[in-house]
């Protein structure tokens, strides 16, 4: 009752969740340009479009990314051989337990006549694979707290999810093992299946139980005896044997039910296992009813996205269809930190403290945002700055286990942000140092003040170099940037010899708000030519770091 | 001896054909090269966080060391990364105490000790100019080519090592020679590609590349040679601009190690031909037959690019 209760309100709550998941699809959109498809149009883009690659070639590379990447998990293998077993345990596990032992009765029976959960290979084999799931739980828990990016990033919801994934493991087999032990459920099966009233056989069948099984009755149900075991045994054979399997082959719940024997009886009376069965089936219907909210969606989504980045290019996609998959991708995380454990900028977070930079938590906070949770400006501002730090090298997009196409998502945030006012941060401390120039740009009398300054410049050993310059312009006569404008004074404010000729005078807001600072190339052309050793280019970057710092300043 | 190849962060994902042509030369050579998962090289970060520019850097140079490993550069902007980072580190004792203590935390360290050099420097400093011509079994036969070198690779040249003579350069040139082609004087040789600006400025970024391929259209030469990602997705951008303007391109352009590959015998395929924008049409109407008793291989000429096939 109880359980026909739960399991139909699990899978009422799961449906109307997922339900509201298709529809956040085809709502959330990430920038500007996806909030231009309304549901409808999306839902037609993303249904044609999957109609399109299927009855085409482009099957043949969603059903390869089906296989390799979803079923065999091939993305994953490619960056770590232990995060592959781990989740190859979870995946064959869990998929194996549902199929054999959850669905068994309607999946394993329709397929195998003789199916029967308490013989072999079927008793064996449940325990292996819980098993499988449990080493892959225990592997998964490893990793995230001696890896250090995923320690960094555990978060609770990827505690939950493990935690729940325990409770199921462990309480089935430790309902396994009391069922194992108890003398209630002999009792009720030696009534159904070997219809047994004579006290004398009962006792035989307790005895062999007792000894074979791994039974624990009560003191005095059970009798030695070299007879007794001899009917019982036989009695065994005729009513047991043929449905039941030694106890010994479900190895993991009899290895535990021998740790129990000392308090089996009690557990027994105490309904152990009755509560060991709800906490069993309730925890399975709770990972049921939270699947469309939990990380446990990606058995769903996952193949999807697969499939479908498999057989498309970002660049070409309707974008309807492209504000669906971004929404869709956004959902399918499931926080499992490949990519920041392989981010090529994440080692800069050890000086910039700046959780946004790791693309896993830049993708949470970017999902949050869809949904509407933007949170404060600082907080879109760290995701800004993190968007910016990324090189977009693509190792995320590359190795992620789902094979979400994190690159496109940043792009979509950065033009997002960029819509909002958070546009490249190099371009605002620009902006920011040409501002702060304009004052002392172009006046005839300069107060020349070059007390402490030197000290200001402080990043680069050379960068107090250019106290050496003495304007012989061979900087400037070199620079391409110079060479390539019509009117370099105008175009650029100062030229580079001039910029060395500012500091020389302490004119730091006049250099460092001077296009010629913000548009150099890097070249090094300056540097080279210099006859006096100046490190022209690294005091333009030297600059560039000044602005950045003289930015921040007046922000905070 | 291994070397660890490092790619940064455009190779993989924006010019693999340079990864693929390099490694098949780098094979067919003999130099082999152990895996190590490197992150960014600093570079893109410089312009604004100096710290994590040098950290960067450095765990780079940090994971090399614990390998014993030199480093083999692709990018020219990676490798002026790396020699400026550890040149700043070799000069500033506080800055190099801090980037220790955060290495630490992971378990590395840095003394300084590794060898970084551009693929191109070990070619000619540690293969050879010599052996190369030796083992070329298919010269170029005077393919003219303009080569650009690279600002990060050769300049500032006391600290990059690229080539000791940043004015008149002669090491790529040299190169070209072993694989029998002409190196062609033109104007855009040691000049900047625009790259650095792409995000900062783009309209002066595109300018800039623009006018390097207004030098080379002036230059004679077929095909031009760049050996930078960064200057290749320029060439591609351009190139790109120039298409949809309705204007005519470059003839092509083309990665030294796919010249070389070329010249060793390689197959096209394996040097990823295929995949340069816009594809060097004329490169292989300078390819000879190849030797008696080698595999045949016969031109098949496909929309603008050509591609050889066995």
């Amino acid at each position: 009752m109880i359980f026909d209760i739960s399991l139909y309100l699990a899978l009422a709550i799961c449906v109307a969740g997922l339900i509201y998941k298709i529809r956040s699809w085809l709502t959330v959109s990430v920038d500007h340009q996806d909030r231009q498809y309304p549901p409808a149009q999306r839902a037609g883009a993303a249904l044609a479009g999957l109609g399109r690659a299927v009855f085409s070639r482009r099957i043949g590379p969603m059903l390869r990314a089906l296989v390799l990447d979803g079923l065999l998990q091939g993305r994953s293998l490619h960056h770590s051989g232990l995060a592959w077993v781990a989740h190859i345990l979870l995946f064959v596990g869990f998929m194996g337990l549902l199929l054999l032992h959850a669905l068994g009765g309607q999946i394993t029976a329709s397929l195998f006549r003789d199916y029967y959960p308490t013989i072999d290979p079927w008793l064996w084999l449940r325990d292996a694979l819980g098993i499988m799931v449990l080493v892959g739980v225990g592997l998964i828990i490893a990793r995230r707290l001696f890896v250090r990016g995923l320690r960094l990033t555990t978060r609770t919801r990827d505690r939950l999810a493990i935690i729940l994934l325990a409770v199921v493991l462990l309480s089935g087999f430790a309902l396994q093992a009391v069922k194992i032990t108890s003398s209630e459920a002999f009792d009720r099966m030696a009534r159904e299946y070997a219809g047994l009233d004579d006290p004398q056989e009962i006792k035989a069948l307790r005895s062999v139980w007792a000894t074979d099984y791994g039974v624990v009755f009560a003191p005095g149900q059970t009798g030695g005896g070299e007879e007794l075991m001899a009917l019982g045994r036989e009695l065994n054979q005729n009513s047991c044997v043929e449905c039941h399997s030694p106890a010994a082959h479900a190895f993991a719940s009899y290895g535990l039910s021998m740790v129990l024997r000392s308090v089996a009886l009690a557990l027994d009376r105490a309904g152990g296992p009755q509560a060991l069965y709800f906490i069993h089936f309730l925890a399975c219907f709770l990972g049921l009813a939270m699947l469309p909210f939990t990380k446990f969606l990606h058995l769903i989504v996952g193949p999807v996205i697969l499939a479908v980045n498999a057989a498309t290019q970002r660049a070409t996609m309707n974008p309807a269809a492209r504000a669906a998959l971004r929404a869709l991708e956004l959902d399918a995380c499931t926080h499992c930190g490949t990519c920041t454990v392989h981010c090529s900028v994440a080692v800069t977070l050890r000086l910039l403290p700046n959780d946004e930079i790791l693309p896993s938590e830049r993708l949470a906070s970017l999902a949050a945002k869809a949904h509407g949770n933007n949170g404060d400006r600082a907080h879109l501002a760290a995701m800004r700055d993190g968007a910016y730090i990324c090189t977009n090298c693509q190792r995320c997009t590359r190795l992620c286990p789902l094979g979400i196409n994190l690159n496109d998502l940043w792009t979509a945030l950065k033009q997002d942000l960029a819509d909002e006012g958070l546009g490249a941060p190099l371009k605002e401390i620009s902006t920011f140092a040409g501002k702060a120039a304009l004052p002392s740009r172009g006046r005839k009398e300069v107060l020349v003040n070059t007390n402490g300054f030197q000290k200001e410049l402080k990043h680069s050993a050379q960068a107090n170099s250019f106290a050496e310059c003495y304007s012989c312009r061979e900087c400037t006569n070199a620079c391409p940037l110079v060479f390539m404008s019509e009117w370099p004074n105008q175009e650029l404010d100062l030229l580079p010899h001039q910029v060395m000729y500012c500091l020389k005078l302490g004119l730091k807001e006049e250099a460092m708000g001077a296009r010629m600072v913000w548009n150099c190339l890097t070249c090094y052309e300056c540097q080279e030519a210099c006859p006096n050793l100046v490190q022209v280019t690294d005091v333009m970057y030297e600059l560039r770091y000044l602005a950045a710092q003289a930015a921040q300043a007046a922000t905070a | 001896m291994r070397y660890a190849l490092f790619l940064g962060c455009k190779i993989p994902s924006y010019a693999p054909q340079y990864e693929t042509s390099a490694r098949a030369v780098l094979k067919e050579l003999g130099l082999k090269l152990a895996a190590v998962e490197f992150n960014c090289c600093g570079y893109p970060l410089r312009d604004q966080h100096f710290h994590s520019f040098i950290l960067s850097a450095a765990r780079n140079l940090a994971l090399a060391e614990a390998k014993g490993v030199p480093v083999i550069t692709l990018c020219k902007c990676c490798l002026g990364s790396l020699k400026r980072a550890q040149s700043f580190l070799a000069q500033q004792p506080e800055l190099l105490s801090m980037v220790r203590a955060k290495l630490a935390l992971e378990g590395l360290d840095y003394q300084g000790t590794t060898s970084v050099r551009h693929l191109q420097s070990v070619l000619h400093a540690e293969v050879g100019v010599e052996k190369i011509s030796d083992l070329i079994t298919r010269p170029l036969q005077g393919l003219k080519v303009a080569t650009m070198y690279g600002c990060h690779a050769l300049r500032p040249s006391r600290i990059t090592g690229f080539d000791n003579n940043a004015f008149a350069p002669s090491l790529i040139e040299d190169l070209l020679k072993a694989v029998g082609a002409e190196a062609v004087p033109w104007k855009g040789r040691l000049k900047c590609c625009g790259g650095p600006l792409r995000e900062r400025n783009p309209e002066l970024s595109l300018a800039t590349i623009m006018m390097r391929l207004k030098e080379f259209a002036d230059s004679g030469a077929e095909v031009l040679n760049v050996d930078c990602p960064h200057t290749l997705l320029q060439v591609k951008w351009a190139h790109e601009t120039l298409t949809v303007q309705g204007k005519a391109s470059l003839p092509g352009v083309v990665l030294y190690p796919q010249l070389l590959g070329l010249a060793l015998g390689l197959e096209p395929k394996r040097l990823a031909l295929d995949k340069n924008s816009p594809p060097p049409r004329e490169l292989t109407g300078h390819l000879p037959p190849p030797a008696e008793g080698k595999n045949l291989m016969s031109k098949v000429v496909s929309g603008n690019c050509c591609y050889l096939l066995p």
